[in-house]
Protein backbone atom coordinates (compact mmCIF):
# COMPACT_ATOMS: atom_id res chain seq x y z
CA UNK A 1 0.00 0.00 0.00
CA UNK A 2 1.15 3.43 -0.70
CA UNK A 3 0.03 6.99 -1.07
CA UNK A 4 1.92 9.22 -3.45
CA UNK A 5 5.45 9.59 -2.20
CA UNK A 6 5.50 13.24 -3.11
CA UNK A 7 2.58 14.50 -1.11
CA UNK A 8 4.66 15.88 1.69
CA UNK A 9 6.69 19.03 1.49
CA UNK A 10 9.56 18.37 -0.85
CA UNK A 11 13.20 18.13 0.04
CA UNK A 12 14.80 21.55 -0.14
CA UNK A 13 15.73 22.10 -3.72
CA UNK A 14 19.43 21.54 -3.69
CA UNK A 15 21.21 23.73 -6.10
CA UNK A 16 22.32 21.50 -8.93
CA UNK A 17 25.10 24.03 -9.52
CA UNK A 18 27.00 22.39 -6.69
CA UNK A 19 27.07 19.08 -8.54
CA UNK A 20 29.97 18.11 -10.78
CA UNK A 21 28.72 19.06 -14.27
CA UNK A 22 30.48 16.21 -16.09
CA UNK A 23 29.13 13.59 -13.71
CA UNK A 24 25.68 15.14 -13.77
CA UNK A 25 25.67 15.06 -17.57
CA UNK A 26 26.72 11.42 -17.58
CA UNK A 27 24.03 10.56 -15.04
CA UNK A 28 21.33 12.35 -17.02
CA UNK A 29 22.47 10.75 -20.27
CA UNK A 30 22.21 7.31 -18.68
CA UNK A 31 18.62 7.96 -17.65
CA UNK A 32 17.80 9.45 -21.04
CA UNK A 33 19.10 6.25 -22.67
CA UNK A 34 16.62 4.33 -20.53
CA UNK A 35 19.30 2.69 -18.37
CA UNK A 36 18.76 2.08 -14.67
CA UNK A 37 20.86 3.65 -11.96
CA UNK A 38 22.49 1.15 -9.61
CA UNK A 39 23.54 1.81 -5.98
CA UNK A 40 27.26 2.45 -6.54
CA UNK A 41 26.72 4.87 -9.44
CA UNK A 42 27.37 8.53 -8.93
CA UNK A 43 24.08 10.36 -8.36
CA UNK A 44 23.08 13.94 -7.49
CA UNK A 45 22.26 14.55 -3.82
CA UNK A 46 18.74 15.60 -4.74
CA UNK A 47 18.14 12.28 -6.50
CA UNK A 48 19.42 10.32 -3.51
CA UNK A 49 17.46 12.31 -0.94
CA UNK A 50 14.20 12.30 -2.85
CA UNK A 51 14.39 8.56 -3.50
CA UNK A 52 15.21 7.75 0.12
CA UNK A 53 12.24 9.79 1.22
CA UNK A 54 9.89 8.22 -1.35
CA UNK A 55 10.95 4.62 -0.83
CA UNK A 56 11.06 5.02 2.93
CA UNK A 57 7.53 6.47 3.03
CA UNK A 58 6.39 3.68 0.77
CA UNK A 59 7.90 1.12 3.17
CA UNK A 60 6.27 2.75 6.19
CA UNK A 61 2.92 2.73 4.38
CA UNK A 62 3.19 -1.01 3.80
CA UNK A 63 3.99 -1.83 7.40
CA UNK A 64 1.44 0.57 8.93
CA UNK A 65 -1.10 -0.39 6.25
CA UNK A 66 -0.88 -3.96 7.50
CA UNK A 67 -2.41 -2.86 10.82
CA UNK A 68 -6.04 -2.00 9.91
CA UNK A 69 -6.37 -5.21 7.89
CA UNK A 70 -4.34 -7.29 10.33
CA UNK A 71 -6.81 -6.40 13.01
CA UNK A 72 -9.51 -8.28 11.07
CA UNK A 73 -7.68 -11.59 10.64
CA UNK A 74 -9.11 -13.18 13.78
CA UNK A 75 -12.59 -11.88 13.01
CA UNK A 76 -12.67 -12.59 9.27
CA UNK A 77 -15.79 -14.64 8.52
CA UNK A 78 -14.69 -18.20 7.85
CA UNK A 79 -11.46 -20.13 7.70
CA UNK A 80 -10.68 -19.46 4.05
CA UNK A 81 -11.04 -15.73 4.49
CA UNK A 82 -8.80 -15.83 7.56
CA UNK A 83 -6.14 -17.63 5.53
CA UNK A 84 -6.43 -15.21 2.63
CA UNK A 85 -6.46 -12.11 4.85
CA UNK A 86 -3.41 -13.43 6.66
CA UNK A 87 -1.61 -14.08 3.38
CA UNK A 88 -2.38 -10.55 2.22
CA UNK A 89 -1.20 -8.95 5.44
CA UNK A 90 1.98 -11.04 5.32
CA UNK A 91 2.55 -9.83 1.76
CA UNK A 92 2.25 -6.21 2.90
CA UNK A 93 4.82 -6.69 5.65
CA UNK A 94 7.05 -8.40 3.09
CA UNK A 95 6.64 -5.35 0.84
CA UNK A 96 7.89 -3.17 3.68
CA UNK A 97 10.99 -5.35 4.03
CA UNK A 98 11.73 -5.16 0.30
CA UNK A 99 11.33 -1.41 0.28
CA UNK A 100 13.37 -0.76 3.42
CA UNK A 101 16.19 -2.68 1.76
CA UNK A 102 15.88 -0.67 -1.45
CA UNK A 103 16.06 2.58 0.55
CA UNK A 104 19.00 1.21 2.50
CA UNK A 105 21.07 0.82 -0.68
CA UNK A 106 20.94 4.63 -0.88
CA UNK A 107 22.56 5.01 2.52
CA UNK A 108 19.88 5.32 5.21
CA UNK A 109 19.96 2.52 7.77
CA UNK A 110 16.87 0.51 8.62
CA UNK A 111 17.41 1.42 12.29
CA UNK A 112 17.16 5.11 11.39
CA UNK A 113 14.07 4.62 9.21
CA UNK A 114 12.24 2.73 11.95
CA UNK A 115 13.20 5.33 14.54
CA UNK A 116 12.00 8.13 12.25
CA UNK A 117 8.69 6.37 11.64
CA UNK A 118 7.99 5.84 15.32
CA UNK A 119 9.01 9.35 16.31
CA UNK A 120 6.82 10.87 13.61
CA UNK A 121 9.76 12.26 11.64
CA UNK A 122 8.83 10.42 8.47
CA UNK A 123 5.33 9.88 7.20
CA UNK A 124 3.26 7.07 5.81
CA UNK A 125 0.13 7.07 3.69
CA UNK A 126 -2.43 9.19 5.50
CA UNK A 127 -5.36 6.86 4.81
CA UNK A 128 -4.09 4.47 7.48
CA UNK A 129 -4.77 7.04 10.14
CA UNK A 130 -8.44 6.15 9.73
CA UNK A 131 -10.03 3.16 11.47
CA UNK A 132 -11.47 -0.02 9.95
CA UNK A 133 -14.74 -0.17 11.90
CA UNK A 134 -16.13 -3.32 10.34
CA UNK A 135 -15.14 -6.26 8.16
CA UNK A 136 -16.57 -4.25 5.27
CA UNK A 137 -14.04 -1.46 5.93
CA UNK A 138 -11.30 -4.03 5.68
CA UNK A 139 -12.73 -5.17 2.33
CA UNK A 140 -12.80 -1.61 0.99
CA UNK A 141 -9.15 -1.20 2.01
CA UNK A 142 -8.19 -4.49 0.36
CA UNK A 143 -9.85 -3.47 -2.85
CA UNK A 144 -9.67 0.28 -3.32
CA UNK A 145 -6.65 1.30 -1.27
CA UNK A 146 -4.68 -1.46 -2.90
CA UNK A 147 -6.04 -0.39 -6.27
CA UNK A 148 -4.72 3.12 -5.63
CA UNK A 149 -1.41 1.68 -4.49
CA UNK A 150 -1.15 -0.36 -7.67
CA UNK A 151 -1.68 2.70 -9.87
CA UNK A 152 1.27 4.27 -8.06
CA UNK A 153 3.46 1.22 -7.98
CA UNK A 154 3.01 0.37 -11.65
CA UNK A 155 4.12 3.88 -12.54
CA UNK A 156 7.08 3.86 -10.15
CA UNK A 157 8.26 0.42 -11.32
CA UNK A 158 9.29 2.15 -14.55
CA UNK A 159 11.42 4.62 -12.60
CA UNK A 160 15.17 4.92 -12.95
CA UNK A 161 16.48 3.43 -9.70
CA UNK A 162 17.34 -0.27 -10.12
CA UNK A 163 16.73 -1.57 -6.58
CA UNK A 164 13.36 0.22 -6.30
CA UNK A 165 12.23 -1.13 -9.68
CA UNK A 166 13.25 -4.66 -8.76
CA UNK A 167 11.37 -4.45 -5.46
CA UNK A 168 8.29 -3.03 -7.19
CA UNK A 169 8.25 -5.80 -9.75
CA UNK A 170 7.94 -8.39 -7.00
CA UNK A 171 5.39 -6.24 -5.19
CA UNK A 172 3.19 -5.73 -8.25
CA UNK A 173 3.08 -9.47 -8.86
CA UNK A 174 1.64 -9.99 -5.36
CA UNK A 175 -0.72 -7.05 -5.63
CA UNK A 176 -2.61 -8.84 -8.38
CA UNK A 177 -3.89 -11.20 -5.70
CA UNK A 178 -4.72 -8.35 -3.29
CA UNK A 179 -6.79 -6.58 -5.89
CA UNK A 180 -8.78 -9.67 -6.87
CA UNK A 181 -9.19 -10.72 -3.26
CA UNK A 182 -10.44 -7.28 -2.29
CA UNK A 183 -12.75 -6.99 -5.27
CA UNK A 184 -14.18 -10.44 -4.58
CA UNK A 185 -14.81 -9.56 -0.93
CA UNK A 186 -16.62 -6.34 -1.87
CA UNK A 187 -18.67 -8.08 -4.57
CA UNK A 188 -19.64 -10.77 -2.07
CA UNK A 189 -21.02 -8.13 0.31
CA UNK A 190 -22.61 -6.00 -2.39
CA UNK A 191 -24.46 -8.94 -3.91
CA UNK A 192 -25.42 -10.42 -0.55
CA UNK A 193 -28.22 -9.71 1.92
CA UNK A 194 -29.62 -6.19 2.37
CA UNK A 195 -27.65 -5.97 5.62
CA UNK A 196 -24.41 -6.86 3.84
CA UNK A 197 -25.10 -4.30 1.13
CA UNK A 198 -25.78 -1.69 3.75
CA UNK A 199 -22.50 -2.51 5.49
CA UNK A 200 -20.39 -2.27 2.37
CA UNK A 201 -22.07 0.97 1.30
CA UNK A 202 -21.43 2.46 4.75
CA UNK A 203 -17.78 1.44 4.60
CA UNK A 204 -17.43 2.91 1.12
CA UNK A 205 -18.98 6.15 2.36
CA UNK A 206 -16.47 6.30 5.21
CA UNK A 207 -13.47 5.54 3.01
CA UNK A 208 -14.27 7.65 -0.03
CA UNK A 209 -12.96 10.97 1.35
CA UNK A 210 -9.59 9.49 2.43
CA UNK A 211 -9.36 7.63 -0.90
CA UNK A 212 -9.76 10.89 -2.79
CA UNK A 213 -6.75 12.28 -0.93
CA UNK A 214 -4.70 9.13 -1.45
CA UNK A 215 -2.66 10.50 -4.34
CA UNK A 216 -2.05 13.84 -2.65
CA UNK A 217 -2.99 17.37 -3.74
CA UNK A 218 -2.35 18.60 -7.28
CA UNK A 219 1.36 18.99 -7.86
CA UNK A 220 2.75 22.44 -7.99
CA UNK A 221 4.65 22.37 -11.23
CA UNK A 222 8.07 23.68 -10.34
CA UNK A 223 11.56 23.22 -11.74
CA UNK A 224 12.00 20.83 -8.86
CA UNK A 225 9.14 18.61 -10.08
CA UNK A 226 10.39 18.84 -13.66
CA UNK A 227 13.84 17.73 -12.59
CA UNK A 228 12.44 14.74 -10.69
CA UNK A 229 10.35 13.77 -13.68
CA UNK A 230 13.33 14.04 -16.02
CA UNK A 231 15.29 11.80 -13.65
CA UNK A 232 12.42 9.30 -13.59
CA UNK A 233 11.93 9.61 -9.85
CA UNK A 234 8.42 10.98 -10.15
CA UNK A 235 6.69 9.04 -12.90
CA UNK A 236 3.23 10.57 -12.99
CA UNK A 237 1.55 13.59 -11.46
CA UNK A 238 -0.78 13.12 -8.50
CA UNK A 239 -3.71 14.25 -10.65
CA UNK A 240 -2.87 11.79 -13.41
CA UNK A 241 -2.83 8.97 -10.87
CA UNK A 242 -6.14 10.08 -9.37
CA UNK A 243 -7.78 10.31 -12.80
CA UNK A 244 -6.51 6.88 -13.75
CA UNK A 245 -7.83 5.43 -10.51
CA UNK A 246 -11.27 6.97 -11.02
CA UNK A 247 -11.35 5.78 -14.61
CA UNK A 248 -10.65 2.22 -13.61
CA UNK A 249 -12.68 1.87 -10.42
CA UNK A 250 -15.70 4.17 -10.39
CA UNK A 251 -17.42 2.09 -13.11
CA UNK A 252 -16.64 -1.05 -11.11
CA UNK A 253 -18.27 0.48 -8.02
CA UNK A 254 -21.31 1.62 -9.97
CA UNK A 255 -21.89 -1.72 -11.66
CA UNK A 256 -22.50 -3.21 -8.22
CA UNK A 257 -25.30 -0.74 -7.66
CA UNK A 258 -23.25 1.01 -4.99
CA UNK A 259 -23.08 4.78 -4.87
CA UNK A 260 -20.13 7.08 -4.41
CA UNK A 261 -20.80 9.69 -1.74
CA UNK A 262 -19.97 12.66 -3.93
CA UNK A 263 -22.87 14.24 -5.85
CA UNK A 264 -20.40 16.09 -8.07
CA UNK A 265 -18.55 13.02 -9.24
CA UNK A 266 -18.91 12.60 -12.99
CA UNK A 267 -16.81 12.16 -16.04
CA UNK A 268 -16.77 15.19 -18.27
CA UNK A 269 -17.29 13.67 -21.70
CA UNK A 270 -15.66 16.58 -23.48
CA UNK A 271 -12.44 16.76 -21.49
CA UNK A 272 -12.39 13.07 -20.61
CA UNK A 273 -11.55 14.14 -17.05
CA UNK A 274 -13.37 13.21 -13.88
CA UNK A 275 -14.91 16.06 -11.95
CA UNK A 276 -15.42 15.79 -8.22
CA UNK A 277 -15.79 17.76 -5.03
CA UNK A 278 -12.38 19.02 -3.97
CA UNK A 279 -11.20 16.88 -1.07
CA UNK A 280 -10.82 18.53 2.32
CA UNK A 281 -7.10 19.30 2.22
CA UNK A 282 -7.23 21.06 5.57
CA UNK A 283 -8.35 17.88 7.23
CA UNK A 284 -5.70 16.01 5.26
CA UNK A 285 -3.00 18.31 6.59
CA UNK A 286 -4.33 18.15 10.11
CA UNK A 287 -4.44 14.34 10.08
CA UNK A 288 -1.08 13.84 8.44
CA UNK A 289 0.47 16.09 11.04
CA UNK A 290 -0.70 13.82 13.81
CA UNK A 291 -4.26 14.76 14.63
CA UNK A 292 -6.17 11.87 13.07
CA UNK A 293 -8.34 9.21 14.68
CA UNK A 294 -5.65 6.49 14.61
CA UNK A 295 -2.24 8.18 14.36
CA UNK A 296 -1.36 7.61 18.00
CA UNK A 297 -2.56 4.01 17.98
CA UNK A 298 -0.70 3.09 14.79
CA UNK A 299 2.61 4.42 16.06
CA UNK A 300 2.09 3.04 19.57
CA UNK A 301 1.47 -0.45 18.20
CA UNK A 302 4.55 -0.26 16.00
CA UNK A 303 6.64 1.10 18.82
CA UNK A 304 5.52 -1.62 21.20
CA UNK A 305 6.50 -4.30 18.72
CA UNK A 306 9.93 -2.72 18.34
CA UNK A 307 10.47 -2.23 22.07
CA UNK A 308 9.21 -5.59 23.21
CA UNK A 309 11.28 -7.40 20.60
CA UNK A 310 14.49 -5.50 21.37
CA UNK A 311 15.84 -7.95 23.94
CA UNK A 312 15.40 -10.87 21.55
CA UNK A 313 17.34 -9.06 18.86
CA UNK A 314 20.05 -8.13 21.35
CA UNK A 315 20.32 -11.73 22.53
CA UNK A 316 20.66 -12.98 18.95
CA UNK A 317 23.21 -10.40 17.87
CA UNK A 318 26.54 -11.85 16.87
CA UNK A 319 29.24 -9.70 18.54
CA UNK A 320 31.34 -9.97 15.38
CA UNK A 321 28.56 -8.72 13.14
CA UNK A 322 29.54 -5.87 10.87
CA UNK A 323 27.07 -3.78 8.92
CA UNK A 324 27.49 -3.41 5.17
CA UNK A 325 24.85 -1.92 2.89
CA UNK A 326 22.85 -4.47 0.93
CA UNK A 327 24.17 -4.79 -2.61
CA UNK A 328 21.21 -4.17 -4.89
CA UNK B 1 -4.69 3.93 28.47
CA UNK B 2 -5.05 3.74 24.73
CA UNK B 3 -8.46 2.43 23.76
CA UNK B 4 -8.74 0.77 20.36
CA UNK B 5 -11.50 -0.73 18.24
CA UNK B 6 -9.36 -3.84 18.40
CA UNK B 7 -9.60 -5.38 21.87
CA UNK B 8 -6.19 -6.95 21.48
CA UNK B 9 -4.65 -3.51 21.06
CA UNK B 10 -6.55 -2.19 24.08
CA UNK B 11 -5.21 -5.09 26.13
CA UNK B 12 -1.63 -3.97 25.40
CA UNK B 13 -2.25 -1.21 27.99
CA UNK B 14 -0.41 1.38 25.96
CA UNK B 15 -0.15 4.94 27.29
CA UNK B 16 -2.49 7.48 25.71
CA UNK B 17 -1.53 11.05 24.82
CA UNK B 18 1.92 12.55 24.54
CA UNK B 19 4.76 10.08 24.86
CA UNK B 20 8.49 10.83 24.95
CA UNK B 21 10.23 10.01 21.69
CA UNK B 22 11.70 6.55 21.30
CA UNK B 23 15.43 6.37 21.83
CA UNK B 24 17.50 6.02 18.67
CA UNK B 25 17.92 2.39 17.82
CA UNK B 26 21.42 1.13 18.53
CA UNK B 27 23.66 0.13 15.65
CA UNK B 28 22.99 -3.40 14.38
CA UNK B 29 19.60 -3.51 16.12
CA UNK B 30 18.43 -4.80 12.73
CA UNK B 31 21.47 -7.06 12.32
CA UNK B 32 23.73 -7.37 9.33
CA UNK B 33 22.52 -8.23 5.84
CA UNK B 34 22.64 -11.32 3.67
CA UNK B 35 21.93 -11.65 -0.04
CA UNK B 36 19.56 -14.33 -1.30
CA UNK B 37 19.48 -16.22 -4.62
CA UNK B 38 16.69 -18.54 -5.65
CA UNK B 39 16.39 -21.33 -8.16
CA UNK B 40 13.07 -21.33 -9.95
CA UNK B 41 13.20 -24.86 -11.31
CA UNK B 42 15.59 -27.79 -11.53
CA UNK B 43 18.58 -27.00 -13.68
CA UNK B 44 17.93 -23.24 -13.76
CA UNK B 45 20.68 -20.89 -12.61
CA UNK B 46 20.32 -19.31 -9.18
CA UNK B 47 19.12 -15.74 -9.50
CA UNK B 48 19.42 -12.83 -7.09
CA UNK B 49 16.19 -11.99 -5.30
CA UNK B 50 17.27 -9.47 -2.67
CA UNK B 51 18.70 -8.92 0.79
CA UNK B 52 17.50 -9.93 4.26
CA UNK B 53 18.53 -8.73 7.70
CA UNK B 54 19.42 -11.55 10.06
CA UNK B 55 21.61 -12.43 13.04
CA UNK B 56 23.22 -15.42 11.32
CA UNK B 57 23.22 -17.50 8.17
CA UNK B 58 20.58 -19.99 9.31
CA UNK B 59 18.10 -17.32 10.30
CA UNK B 60 18.89 -15.50 7.07
CA UNK B 61 17.95 -18.65 5.21
CA UNK B 62 14.60 -18.86 7.03
CA UNK B 63 13.83 -15.18 6.46
CA UNK B 64 14.78 -15.42 2.79
CA UNK B 65 12.68 -18.50 2.32
CA UNK B 66 9.71 -16.65 3.78
CA UNK B 67 10.39 -13.38 2.00
CA UNK B 68 11.39 -14.57 -1.45
CA UNK B 69 10.10 -18.10 -1.99
CA UNK B 70 6.77 -18.03 -0.19
CA UNK B 71 4.71 -17.06 -3.22
CA UNK B 72 6.55 -18.37 -6.28
CA UNK B 73 7.85 -21.73 -7.46
CA UNK B 74 11.26 -22.45 -5.96
CA UNK B 75 13.48 -25.51 -5.70
CA UNK B 76 16.64 -24.06 -4.22
CA UNK B 77 17.92 -21.15 -2.17
CA UNK B 78 21.43 -19.77 -1.58
CA UNK B 79 22.43 -17.27 1.10
CA UNK B 80 25.64 -15.24 1.34
CA UNK B 81 26.67 -12.59 3.85
CA UNK B 82 26.75 -9.27 2.02
CA UNK B 83 30.19 -8.58 3.42
CA UNK B 84 31.60 -11.69 1.76
CA UNK B 85 30.57 -10.71 -1.75
CA UNK B 86 33.01 -8.68 -3.81
CA UNK B 87 31.56 -6.44 -6.47
CA UNK B 88 33.08 -5.02 -9.64
CA UNK B 89 32.22 -1.52 -10.84
CA UNK B 90 29.11 -1.26 -13.02
CA UNK B 91 29.47 -0.86 -16.76
CA UNK B 92 27.00 0.75 -19.13
CA UNK B 93 24.28 -1.40 -20.64
CA UNK B 94 25.67 -3.30 -23.59
CA UNK B 95 29.23 -3.28 -22.26
CA UNK B 96 31.24 -6.16 -20.93
CA UNK B 97 32.69 -5.18 -17.59
CA UNK B 98 35.45 -7.81 -17.84
CA UNK B 99 36.90 -5.84 -20.75
CA UNK B 100 37.07 -2.68 -18.67
CA UNK B 101 38.70 -4.22 -15.64
CA UNK B 102 42.42 -4.15 -15.27
CA UNK B 103 42.89 -7.48 -13.61
CA UNK B 104 46.56 -7.63 -12.78
CA UNK B 105 48.36 -10.93 -12.70
CA UNK B 106 48.96 -11.97 -9.16
CA UNK B 107 52.66 -12.51 -8.68
CA UNK B 108 52.88 -15.92 -7.11
CA UNK B 109 50.20 -18.40 -6.37
CA UNK B 110 51.19 -19.74 -3.03
CA UNK B 111 47.77 -20.55 -1.78
CA UNK B 112 45.69 -23.58 -2.57
CA UNK B 113 42.91 -22.81 -5.04
CA UNK B 114 39.40 -23.00 -3.65
CA UNK B 115 35.98 -22.70 -5.33
CA UNK B 116 34.31 -19.33 -5.92
CA UNK B 117 30.81 -18.61 -7.23
CA UNK B 118 30.43 -16.03 -9.99
CA UNK B 119 27.28 -14.00 -10.64
CA UNK B 120 26.65 -11.83 -13.71
CA UNK B 121 24.30 -8.93 -14.25
CA UNK B 122 23.41 -8.74 -17.93
CA UNK B 123 21.49 -5.49 -17.88
CA UNK B 124 21.06 -2.75 -15.30
CA UNK B 125 17.83 -3.11 -13.33
CA UNK B 126 17.73 -6.87 -13.86
CA UNK B 127 18.94 -9.49 -11.36
CA UNK B 128 22.39 -11.06 -10.98
CA UNK B 129 22.43 -14.67 -12.18
CA UNK B 130 24.81 -17.48 -11.32
CA UNK B 131 27.31 -17.90 -14.17
CA UNK B 132 29.24 -20.75 -12.62
CA UNK B 133 32.02 -21.81 -10.31
CA UNK B 134 35.76 -21.31 -10.69
CA UNK B 135 38.77 -22.52 -8.74
CA UNK B 136 40.97 -19.63 -7.63
CA UNK B 137 43.42 -18.47 -4.99
CA UNK B 138 41.84 -15.04 -4.37
CA UNK B 139 38.86 -12.91 -5.33
CA UNK B 140 40.93 -11.22 -8.01
CA UNK B 141 42.17 -14.51 -9.31
CA UNK B 142 38.58 -15.74 -9.35
CA UNK B 143 37.67 -12.80 -11.53
CA UNK B 144 40.48 -13.68 -13.94
CA UNK B 145 39.35 -17.28 -14.08
CA UNK B 146 35.74 -16.18 -14.55
CA UNK B 147 36.72 -13.90 -17.41
CA UNK B 148 38.24 -16.88 -19.20
CA UNK B 149 35.50 -19.31 -18.30
CA UNK B 150 32.40 -17.19 -18.90
CA UNK B 151 33.54 -13.67 -19.74
CA UNK B 152 33.09 -13.85 -23.48
CA UNK B 153 29.35 -13.82 -23.52
CA UNK B 154 28.82 -10.09 -23.48
CA UNK B 155 27.18 -7.93 -22.36
CA UNK B 156 27.88 -8.21 -18.64
CA UNK B 157 27.50 -4.98 -16.71
CA UNK B 158 28.46 -6.21 -13.23
CA UNK B 159 30.06 -9.23 -11.56
CA UNK B 160 29.74 -10.56 -8.01
CA UNK B 161 32.34 -12.94 -6.62
CA UNK B 162 31.93 -14.99 -3.45
CA UNK B 163 33.76 -17.97 -1.99
CA UNK B 164 31.68 -21.12 -2.27
CA UNK B 165 32.32 -21.89 1.38
CA UNK B 166 30.61 -18.58 2.25
CA UNK B 167 27.42 -19.57 0.47
CA UNK B 168 24.80 -21.51 2.41
CA UNK B 169 23.11 -23.70 -0.17
CA UNK B 170 19.93 -25.65 0.31
CA UNK B 171 20.40 -29.35 -0.34
CA UNK B 172 18.56 -31.60 -2.77
CA UNK B 173 16.78 -33.17 0.24
CA UNK B 174 15.48 -29.78 1.33
CA UNK B 175 13.38 -29.31 -1.80
CA UNK B 176 10.24 -30.63 -0.16
CA UNK B 177 10.05 -27.45 1.94
CA UNK B 178 8.53 -25.78 -1.13
CA UNK B 179 6.08 -28.48 -2.13
CA UNK B 180 3.03 -26.89 -0.48
CA UNK B 181 3.45 -23.57 -2.29
CA UNK B 182 1.13 -24.43 -5.22
CA UNK B 183 -1.59 -25.73 -2.88
CA UNK B 184 -2.26 -22.33 -1.35
CA UNK B 185 -4.66 -21.21 -4.05
CA UNK B 186 -6.37 -18.65 -1.83
CA UNK B 187 -3.41 -16.30 -2.37
CA UNK B 188 -3.59 -16.44 -6.16
CA UNK B 189 -5.60 -13.90 -8.13
CA UNK B 190 -6.93 -16.69 -10.31
CA UNK B 191 -8.75 -18.28 -7.36
CA UNK B 192 -11.21 -15.38 -7.28
CA UNK B 193 -13.94 -15.70 -9.89
CA UNK B 194 -15.19 -12.17 -9.47
CA UNK B 195 -16.58 -11.72 -12.97
CA UNK B 196 -18.84 -14.75 -12.60
CA UNK B 197 -20.37 -13.28 -9.46
CA UNK B 198 -20.88 -9.89 -11.06
CA UNK B 199 -22.48 -11.37 -14.18
CA UNK B 200 -24.82 -13.47 -12.05
CA UNK B 201 -25.75 -10.44 -9.99
CA UNK B 202 -26.49 -8.35 -13.08
CA UNK B 203 -28.61 -11.15 -14.55
CA UNK B 204 -30.66 -11.41 -11.38
CA UNK B 205 -31.13 -7.70 -11.20
CA UNK B 206 -32.36 -7.57 -14.78
CA UNK B 207 -35.01 -10.16 -13.95
CA UNK B 208 -36.32 -8.49 -10.82
CA UNK B 209 -38.15 -5.18 -11.17
CA UNK B 210 -36.34 -2.24 -9.56
CA UNK B 211 -36.93 -2.02 -5.84
FE1 LIG C 1 -1.85 -2.60 0.30
FE1 LIG D 1 1.66 -3.70 -0.61
FE1 LIG E 1 -1.39 -4.85 -1.32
Amino acid sequence: MYGGGNIFEATKFDDLQTEDPAKLAEFEARIARGEKIEPTDWMPELYRKQLIRMIEQHAHSEIIGALPEGTWITRAPGFRRKMAQMAKVQDEVGHAQLLYSAAETLGKSREQMLTDLINGKSKYSNVFNYPAFTWADSNIISWLIDAGAIVNQMANAKGSYGPYSRALERICAEEAFHLKYGHDAVVHMATGSPKQREMIQAALNRWWPPIMTFFGPSDKMSTHTETLMRWKVKMASNDECRQQFLDMYVPKIWELGLTVPDPNLKKNQETGQWEFTEPDWDEFKRVINGDGPCNAERLAVRRTAEERGAWVRRALLNPKAKYVRPLA
Amino acid sequence: MLKSLDPRVTRLNLPDGEVPPMEEKPELDQFETYEAFHQKKDGAAHTYVGPVHAPNEDVAFLFAKEQYSRRFPCVGLWIARTENIQVTPYGNDGENVYDMLRIEETAEQIEQPEPYEIFHLKKRGKAHTHAGRVMATSYLNALQEAKQAFGEKSPIVNVWVVKSKDVLQSAEDDKDMWTTVPEKKYREAIAYKVMDKITKYKEERKNTPAQ
